[in-house]
């Protein structure tokens, strides 16, 4: 009894073993024929109105059975000013460059198409495509359709998308000095002095001011004009009084107001659910690559303030927003 | 032959009941009530909305008098505060710490009850806040 299971436990072995040691010989895949095509998306995030998004459409066919004649790409919504197709084909190189060769004339845009005619005999090409979105796309969805003609007559297509337009608006870079441009206003997304602050009362949500004073950690501060507990020695200009509410953020390196390593990312949905109920209206103490949450006092606007840089002799901030109208 | 493998199999059988039906008692948190009867708090933390302290130093803990001094930072807001302790091993707090505490009514200062992991020793600490202020 005993023996006939070492047996079949030997056999078993046995098959195993052949099976593992077969060795299997490499040969080069043999490319299909016909004119083929493929699409990715390049670019990460939530779609901005006035940032890109990039795709890269490869298409090939056998040099023995034509040429690629041209590209072309069709949006649901016609893209902004800017978008275009790439009259490159990209490779990289051995140091991880990508270089580009012509291939064709530059792209020629006419209302949601876009393309690019093949000058040079080409049976395999990837090009890039730039969309900027544009302000009809707000909140909408757009849709892609890459295609690709050979001079055989056979042509090809790739859909893409839909993908979601952010209703949400940006404004990088904004840059806030102590005493001259320190009124921020949400609403306009825009820096403000004192002459322009008088001018958007209404619209002025955050005072910018550093402070280094003795005993205290005070540093830079985005307090709202009707917190003048921490407005020390500011004279606001007539009838700004907002009260903004602010919570503070660290480690929220949004990567499109950062343009940092961290792929983080803020969207519409962000805004929708923070919660204002108890925020305070002050910020002191901001320090570089902190964020903050604020809500404007009436409620229409939420937005996130990302602080790029600060400068302590300066006394300045370089900011960057994000916001969204919530009414 | 049959007996080498009912053997081992009973015996193993025999010891995973046993070990099954031992008693670890647990409390209603589902965590295990042991012996010890130490029950103290070892650090304090406070945190603000960012998750960073707001501490100016080191918070001081008395365990004789139960109470936690903490300094913070001028402008912290004090509605919105995390605070985190460490506890000695095995003991729990009381209420759980499950959002933001609002630190800002500095009359009646916030408790919490430390309890031993052998859940018999309870002590209450009183946490003080202390904002900094402008010269």
């Amino acid at each position: 009894m005993l023996r006939k299971y070492y047996s079949l436990t030997l056999i078993l072995f046995l098959a195993v073993f052949i099976i593992a040691c077969q060795e299997e010989e490499y040969s080069l895949p043999t490319a299909e024929s016909g004119l083929h095509n493929d699409c990715i998306k390049r670019t990460l995030g939530p779609n901005v109105v006035g940032l890109n998004i990039e795709f890269a459409y490869a298409m090939a066919l056998l040099p023995s059975e034509g040429k690629i004649v041209s590209a072309q790409v069709e949006a649901s919504v016609a893209g902004a000013s800017g978008t275009y197709l790439e009259n490159k084909s990209y490779y990289t190189n051995s140091s991880g460059q990508d270089v580009g060769i012509a291939i064709g004339d530059a792209s020629v845009t006419t209302g949601t198409k876009t393309v690019v005619t093949f000058t040079k005999d080409t049976c395999a090409a990837t090009l890039r495509y730039y969309y900027i979105i544009p302000e009809e796309a707000r909140g909408k969805s757009v849709s892609f359709t890459f295609s690709a003609k050979a001079s055989n007559g056979q042509t090809v297509s790739y859909e893409m998308g839909p993908y979601n337009i952010a209703k949400m608006d940006m404004k990088l870079d904004l840059l806030a000095k102590d005493g001259t441009a320190c009124y921020i206003s949400i609403a306009d997304m825009a820096v403000y002095d004192a002459a322009g602050a008088a001018a958007n009362a209404a619209k002025i949500d955050l005072v910018y001011l550093y402070r280094s004073i003795t005993g205290i950690t005070f540093s830079h501060a985005l307090v709202s004009p009707a917190n003048t507990e921490y407005l020390p020695d500011i004279i606001l200009p007539s009838g700004v009084n907002n009260s903004t509410k602010s919570i503070k953020a660290w480690n929220l390196r949004d990567q499109q107001l950062a343009r940092l390593q961290y792929g983080v990312f803020i969207d519409d949905v962000d805004f929708q659910q923070i919660d204002f109920a108890n925020a305070p209206n002050y910020a002191i103490n901001m320090k570089a690559e902190a964020g903050l949450w604020v809500e404007t006092a009436d409620g229409k606007y939420r937005a996130y303030v990302f602080v790029n840089k600060v400068d302590n002799t300066k006394k300045e901030m370089t900011l960057s927003i994000k916001r969204l109208q919530m009414k | 032959m049959k007996k080498y493998f009912i053997i081992p199999s009973v015996i193993i059988i025999f010891i995973l009941s046993w070990v099954r039906c031992t008693d670890f008692p647990i409390d209603e948190d589902g965590l295990l009530i042991t012996t010890r009867g130490e029950c103290y708090v070892s650090n304090f933390e406070l945190l603000g909305v960012d998750f960073q302290t707001v501490r100016t130093g080191a918070a001081v803990i008395d365990t004789t008098a139960q109470t936690i001094n903490v300094n913070v930072f001028y402008g912290t807001d004090l509605k919105n505060l995390w605070p985190q302790f460490s506890l000695v091993t095995d003991a729990k707090l009381d209420p759980k710490i499950t959002d933001f505490v609002d630190f800002s009514d500095l009359a009646n200062p916030k408790q919490w009850t430390v309890i031993s992991g052998n859940r018999k020793v309870k002590k209450t600490y009183t946490v003080f806040v202390t904002v900094q202020q402008k010269p």
